[in-house]
């Protein structure tokens, strides 16, 4: 026997401490305890037993895991924290003292701590704080979007407008946007970097009326965070991008409200590059900003870039001694993923299965490079030949950002902010005017509005959605918009589509024109005409359907002592490719079962219903039976999962009566 | 308070009123107050109203100390020892008091030498007397003559009170002081002036005269009912103004100035302090420069001069953003558990959203009833005919709040979510024709006719015979198939249990009544079978007795072969175990498989419930020297050495040839009544009067694996079927319940109980059902034998 052990001190529940008491162990105050939290990602755990943890208290109270906050205990913040408290009290006494010399030398020595060590620690690989800079870019991005409040310091929500500006510009500048969603909470937007789906949302630009019971201080703290973890992914994918982190700052232009273009693009080692020329370059004009001295390195870039990417190399014929100028548009970073083009791959990378001779049905293909640039979701280029006009009273942030991702030049009016490459919507160039206005009424379509297509915002998101340029024709100024669908999916296996077929639709619509019939006298007859061809196509599709011994049987069944029938059905069945001695063997199966089958077929629907519901009751008791055979804890999740499986089919249906309700009554109004 | 001036009341007056002008303001006030502790009553001196209550005991203690107080007799010595006293504190006074005290000495020989003013008199003294006062001199005195003695005196002129004086309340005519008024409520004075007499109370007007004196006077505003006089004074205008500055927070001594002119004492041209505080020399630090920090400076300077110290250095500034994950990690800790993603948006969402999504009136009145936490989704579906028509969305900054909360307040737990189809977990049902057969139906009613509860029945094993034993003492022999009764015995005690041996070669079975076990064999039995069973139960030479010769407490007694050569005719038993005399009623018999050995459990408590006996060797034991608890059952394993004891809670099995504990069950039972074992051994069925049974699998742990509760009453006895995957229980609510119960032999596999059939058809008599129900065992049947407390024993077939 050893020595008795005090309560408390052994098994699971032991291992967890309140917060109260997490806090009185780190010596620190609650506000930088949350903080700490906050940047350490130490999160409450649930003990098995929040009684036993608590020591008999069932207070509602947060509890941390031992080893977590030993954790904290040797984070080198808290002795920053520490600091920083002794700094203020001592710049405060120099202030009050009114030294100005020493409260300099004191601001001089302020302690500072960096966040890099903890990006690390939470994020021990690069793609693990890839996967999870959702949030942190859903935060970046409001913060861009807020206008100043006393609460937040400006500094921060410039950080956030550089941040989100510097994401935006290598999302445009890789093409890795995939999905964007027009919501009523703002627009989603959807880019895959790296192999890994980010998603964030933005809102939409208008002033954000700031609640009063937001709780800044852990806004901030969190943002302290995801400045630092957002910075560090930055720089490893622009560097990873061939550019330079962080982008140089053009305040002129930033200053002209040119939003996005502010930020310029500098290759690692190279002069800045302007995003727009090269865009408009790519067509028109290949010229570099003269006087410019070439390295070599940089010259073998422009070659190696030569050789991979055909576009580049073909319009780069046009002027061979500008090498620089490939070199000068993203794309010809070789590390982008866009430059990796299908068509011109070298012929070795080609890989061919070679199949097993003792096993010829096991070979393992799998997909290669080739095979992966040309899946068909990756179409990037989307927008490349098109040159779009967005008008003053349609999103321009928005849609700047979606077509340039999808290679689209963007022009907008001067009051929309300055750096438009294109100076107003009568330009040549312009081939699509992104425009929102209702149709003036009267109006002539000039020359240039004949030529050009004048659609609706959401024809550029549901294109890109839909991985190809719709037609114009639905979305053009004025009309009713097609609904707007999530590109993100349905809610999951047997969940509402609204594109999927509504089971009944057709029944009801046809209703509605028996309905409407009836009201019609003059076109009785041809209706009726037509209905009997109607019925008698289904019945020659049933037969396909079924196979061609069903349909034997169905010719068959109808009377197979007569002997007109007989005769009839075996030319029926001749028409069907059905052979003959398979055909007695019908005729005689009929034979036999002929009045059994004449009554089935009689009371079809009838007897089929019957059975069922016996079927159903029965079904019912032994589901009672072999559910009061689960121990509780089981029935409680069966049931839970019958419960939610009712309501999500309750919900299907309900959008389905609905659907089938609205398509009756346009239909109603329609004639 | 303690009296420092003793004097006479006669004199009093005059040296107190000569030191209020003479000394100081604070002393001024004093001698009224000295005076008090005498507390001459007819000289209206001011007394503290607390000091009322206390007057009489003060007056006693004070005579006490001051035996010689009466003023006839001692009055001058201590006159002349005040007079020394203030002749001592007064002693810087100028000259004219000095002639005053000469003045007094004389005044006061006059006075004690008979004559006494009157005791009005110092009221009354000064008026109708002028006083030529200077400013800063007292008056002299005035001699006059007095009007009662005819003889000169001295007047004094009256004391003119300043502002600080408790001259205020000297002007009062009611020297009753500040008192409770109430007091003098029921006489008709309100209290005495300064000479004692009664001071009557005015006269009070009724409400009507009040109101028409308030009218009639212009004044009334300004006047106010005075407790001391019981009557309205007016105020003057100074307590008017008095009261005004109160009301206005302002200083209330309309003489007093706050803000007075400073007064420059130490500053200003001229005043100047030109003394030093110390005179301490000025230290030589103060103007010679320090040698030491000198040195200092000049090492800095070397180290400066050397470029070892390089003022202003720019630190080296490390870059902000660097490859943060060029390197290897360096704590092995694993990163937290990563939060899960927001769910991506729905269709529901789009601002141009199918029409079927957009709520009708009706659910958005729904919605909008909600409160803000019972809404699942925090926005109603819209939809907008053009995106410039899209507000912006109120909950935006909201969201993303709770987003951040969630992700460092929600504990993360990594939670297994099953996609399946919520059918597969129901288990497979066996059909219900693979359960059959089970009893279903009545067969046979076997009744004893007497009426008397039937508490004990069991079966043959080849399920010829049945035997029941009811409360009257009459054991009866039934034949199971056709019910009629075979035999009948009557042994006129109490009968506890019936058992008949498991061995298929022979026939008999035990009745247990009080201290008795008798064997007893069935007639009508095959010779060979007769032959064999006489053989077990009187054999020709008994086996020799085991162990040291002595006082056995179990005696086993046989009938001499002899006397009965026909078995079928016995009518008393040819086998008796008698039991010790404490062991009481045998409530339970319960063979061991082969028949052997049995054990028996007696109402009483202790060691000597439990008897295993072997009937091959005459031998009885006790397996336990001492067992807690009171013992309800007793069972044998059906194929190992173990042995199953249930006390009142528990169920203890033992090892009987290792001879230890192996394990306890903890039935939750409050009361165990019966229990039974599996066929195969690894099933323990265990009946609880608290209406429970449980089912134990003796793999599985010590805590029962399924209680069933379907009794309405106490659970009486359990039974296994020996040969079909059934079991049944019987109950005082007169029901008999019958369960499938299939065993898996693998070890995954959970037993599986269903109910299949309740049996209903014993009469429950005296809050008695079915006491005791049995399997038959032989032609492959699965019948139950029950015996009923209304002293029936019925037959239940397939």
């Amino acid at each position: 026997m050893g020595r008795e052990l005090k309560k408390g001190t052994k098994g699971p529940n032991s291992k967890y401490i309140t917060r109260t008491k997490a806090i009185r162990k780190l010596q620190i105050s609650l506000n930088d305890f949350r903080r700490l939290c906050i940047l350490k990602g130490i999160v409450p755990r649930e003990p098995p037993s929040r009684k036993k943890a608590n020591h008999g208290n069932t207070a509602p109270t947060s509890f941390y895991h031992v080893k977590d906050i030993t954790y904290l205990a040797h984070e080198p913040i808290i002795a920053k924290l520490r600091e920083h408290k002794i700094f203020l009290r001592r710049m405060s006494r120099a202030m009050g003292k009114q030294e100005w010399g020493r409260a300099k030398a004191l601001e001089e020595s302020r302690p500072r701590y960096t966040l890099d060590h903890i990006v690390k620690e939470r994020y021990p690989t690069f793609i693990d704080a890839l996967r999870d800079i959702d949030d942190a870019l859903c935060c970046v991005v409001l913060g861009a979007s807020l206008s100043q409040h006393r609460r937040i310091p400006k500094a921060d929500l410039d950080d956030c407008a550089r941040l989100a500006a510097e994401w935006q510009l290598y999302v445009t500048h890789t093409r890795s946007l995939r999905k964007s969603f027009l919501s009523i909470k703002g627009v989603y937007y959807q880019a895959e970097v790296q192999g890994e789906n980010v998603t964030w949302v933005e809102p939409y630009q208008f002033l954000q009326k700031i609640p009063m019971d937001v709780d800044f201080r852990v806004m901030r703290s969190f943002l302290e965070f995801y400045k630092t973890l957002l910075g560090f992914v930055f720089y490893k994918l622009y560097t990873d991008a061939g550019l330079v982190y962080p982008p140089p700052l053009d305040v002129k232009k930033e200053a002209a409200g040119s939003g996005v273009d502010a930020y310029r693009l500098q290759p690692v080692g190279g002069a800045p590059v302007d995003q727009e020329e090269t865009k408009t370059t790519g067509k028109k004009k290949v010229e570099l900003g003269g006087g410019k001295v070439l390295t070599g390195r940089q010259v073998q870039k422009a070659i190696v870039s030569m050789e991979v990417d055909g576009e580049e190399t073909e319009e780069v014929e046009g002027n061979p001694k500008d090498v620089a100028a490939p070199l000068a548009t993203a794309k010809a970073v070789p590390t982008s993923t866009q430059a990796l083009d299908t068509d011109t791959l070298p012929s070795t990378e080609e890989f061919i299965a070679q199949p097993s001779k003792t096993d010829p049905s096991t070979s393992s293909t799998l997909l290669t490079l080739h095979a992966l640039a040309n899946l068909p979701n990756s179409n990037t280029k989307l927008f490349e030949p098109y040159v779009f006009f967005v008008s003053r009273e349609s999103p321009r942030h928005i849609l700047e950002f979606v077509i340039r991702s999808f290679g689209g030049v963007v022009g907008w009016p001067a009051s929309c902010g300055g750096g438009s490459p294109i100076e107003s919507e009568d330009d040549e160039r312009v081939t699509h005017v992104i425009i929102d206005r209702p149709l003036p009424e009267g109006g002539v379509l000039s020359e240039g509005r004949r030529r050009r297509k004048y659609v609706q915002p959401q024809w550029v998101v549901d294109s890109v959605n839909a991985g190809k340029v719709l037609l114009e024709d639905a979305y053009a100024q004025g009309r009713t918009l097609p609904p707007h669908l999530s590109p993100f999916g349905a809610e999951g296996e047997g969940a509402y589509d609204p594109l999927a077929p509504v089971p009944g639709m057709e029944e009801a619509l046809r209703e509605v024109d028996e309905e409407m019939e009836d009201d019609e006298e003059d076109s009785e007859d041809d209706d009726d005409m037509e209905m009997e061809e109607e019925k008698e196509e289904e019945k020659t599709k049933k037969r396909h359907r079924r196979g061609k011994k069903a349909a034997a049987s169905a010719v068959n069944v109808s009377n197979p002592t007569d002997a007109d029938a007989v005769r009839k059905a075996e030319l029926e069945a001749e028409r069907l490719g059905i052979e003959p001695a398979e055909f007695d063997k019908v005729l005689e199966k009929a034979a036999k079962n002929k009045n059994r089958d004449v009554e089935e077929e009689e009371g079809d629907d009838e007897d089929d219903e019957e059975p069922k519901k016996i079927e159903t009751t029965k079904g019912a008791s032994e589901e009672n039976m072999a559910k009061m055979l689960l121990s509780s804890k089981k029935r409680k999740l069966y049931n839970l999962m019958k419960r939610t499986n009712a309501r999500k089919e309750e919900e299907k249906v309900k959008l389905q009566k609905k659907k089938i309700e609205i398509a009756k009554q346009k239909k109603k109004s329609g004639r | 308070m303690a009296p420092k001036l003793p004097a006479s009341s006669k004199g009093s007056h005059r040296p107190a009123k000569r030191k209020a002008e003479s000394e100081p303001k604070a002393n001024r006030v004093e001698p009224s107050e000295e005076w008090t502790g005498f507390g001459g009553e007819g000289e209206g001196i001011e007394m503290a109203s607390d000091e009322e209550e206390t007057g009489e005991s003060a007056e006693s203690s004070d005579a006490e100390e001051f035996p010689e107080i009466d003023p006839v007799s001692s009055g001058e010595g201590e006159e002349e020892e005040e007079e020394e006293d203030t002749s001592e504190t007064g002693s810087e006074e100028d000259d004219d008091s000095a002639k005053d005290e000469e003045e007094e000495d004389g005044e006061s020989g006059q006075e004690e030498d008979g004559v006494e003013p009157p005791p009005g008199d110092s009221a009354l003294m000064g008026e109708g007397l002028k006083w030529d006062r200077k400013p800063g001199s007292y008056p002299n005195p005035k001699v006059i003559k007095s009007s009662i003695t005819g003889e000169a005196k001295k007047v004094y002129p009256p004391i003119e009170p300043e502002y600080d004086s408790d001259s205020s309340t000297e002007d009062d005519p009611n020297r009753v002081g500040r008192i409770p008024m109430h007091w003098y409520d029921d006489l008709p004075h309100i209290g005495y002036d300064i000479n004692g007499k009664r001071i009557l109370r005015p006269a009070k007007g009724d409400e009507l005269d009040k109101f028409l004196a308030a009218v009639e006077d212009p004044t009334s505003w300004m006047s106010g009912f005075d407790h001391t006089s019981q009557k309205d004074t007016q105020l003057t205008e100074e307590e008017l103004d008095l009261i005004r500055r109160l009301q206005d927070a302002e200083v209330p001594d309309a003489s007093y100035n706050p803000y007075e002119d400073t007064v420059e004492w130490f500053t200003g041209e001229g005043k100047q302090e030109i003394m030093p505080l110390t005179a301490r020399p000025e230290p030589k630090s103060r103007w010679q420069p320090s040698k030491w920090e000198k040195q200092k400076i000049l090492k800095i300077v070397r180290l400066i001069r050397a470029g070892h110290i390089v003022p202003n250095k720019p630190k080296a500034k490390q870059p902000q953003w660097y490859s943060l994950w060029s390197t290897e990690a360096e704590t092995s800790r694993p990163p937290p558990l990563v939060a899960p993603k927001v769910p991506l948006p729905k269709h529901a969402e789009s601002y141009n959203p199918p029409e079927e999504y957009l709520p009708d009136q009706d659910e958005i009145d729904k919605y909008e009833d909600l409160s803000d936490d019972e809404k699942v989704k925090k926005y109603l579906p819209k939809k907008y005919d053009a995106l410039r028509h899209v507000p912006a969305y109120e909950h935006f900054i909201h969201e993303r709040q709770n987003r951040l909360l969630d992700l460092y307040l929600a504990p993360r737990i990594r939670r297994v979510k099953l996609h399946i189809n919520p059918d597969s977990m129901l288990p497979s049902l066996p059909s219900p024709q693979s359960l059959r057969p089970f009893p279903v139906f009545e067969a046979l009613k076997m009744s004893g006719g007497g009426g008397s509860r039937a508490r004990c029945v069991s079966v043959s094993p080849d399920g010829v015979w049945t035997v029941s034993g009811d409360e009257d003492g009459v054991v009866r022999l039934w034949e199971t198939f056709v019910g009629r009764e075979a035999a009948r015995w009557k042994l006129g005690k109490r009968i506890g249990a019936v058992e008949w041996c498991p061995r298929k070669d022979v026939s008999y079975f035990l009745v247990g009544i009080e201290d008795e076990i008798f064997a007893f064999m069935p007639p009508y039995l095959s010779p060979a079978m007769e032959s064999a069973t006489l053989d077990v139960l009187v054999p020709r030479n008994p086996p020799p007795p085991i162990g040291e010769e002595g006082e056995k407490p179990v005696k086993w007694s046989q009938e001499s072969l002899s006397f009965k050569q026909s078995a079928s005719t016995f009518s008393s038993p040819p086998l008796v175990v008698t039991l010790p005399p404490t062991a009481g009623l045998p409530k339970q018999i319960t063979f061991h498989r082969r028949g052997d050995y049995f054990a028996t459990v007696s109402s009483a408590e202790g060691h000597n419930a439990i008897w295993i006996h072997q009937v091959s060797k005459r031998h009885s034991q006790s397996p336990f020297k001492k067992i807690k608890g009171f013992i309800q059952r007793v069972l044998f394993h059906p194929n190992k050495p173990h042995f199953f004891v249930a006390t009142q809670r528990y169920v203890s099995i033992y090892d009987l040839s290792a001879q230890k504990l192996l394990k306890t069950l903890y039935t939750g039972s409050r009361w165990v009544s019966s229990m039974d074992i599996h066929p195969t051994g690894d099933h323990l069925i265990v009946g609880g009067y608290d209406k429970k049974l449980m089912w134990f699998d003796l793999d599985l742990g010590n805590k029962p694996y399924k209680v069933l509760r379907y009794h309405t009453k106490a659970i009486r006895s359990v039974a296994f079927s020996p040969n079909y995957p059934l079991f049944a229980s019987s109950s005082d609510d007169g029901t008999i319940q019958i369960f499938h119960a299939r065993v898996y032999s693998d070890l995954m596999t959970d037993a599986l109980i269903v109910p299949l059939k309740v049996l209903r058809g014993h009469v429950v008599t005296e809050g008695l059902g079915v006491m005791e129900l049995k399997w038959t065992t032989g032609l492959g049947t699965c019948w139950l034998v029950s015996a009923g407390a209304d002293g029936e024993v019925r037959v239940w077939c397939n």
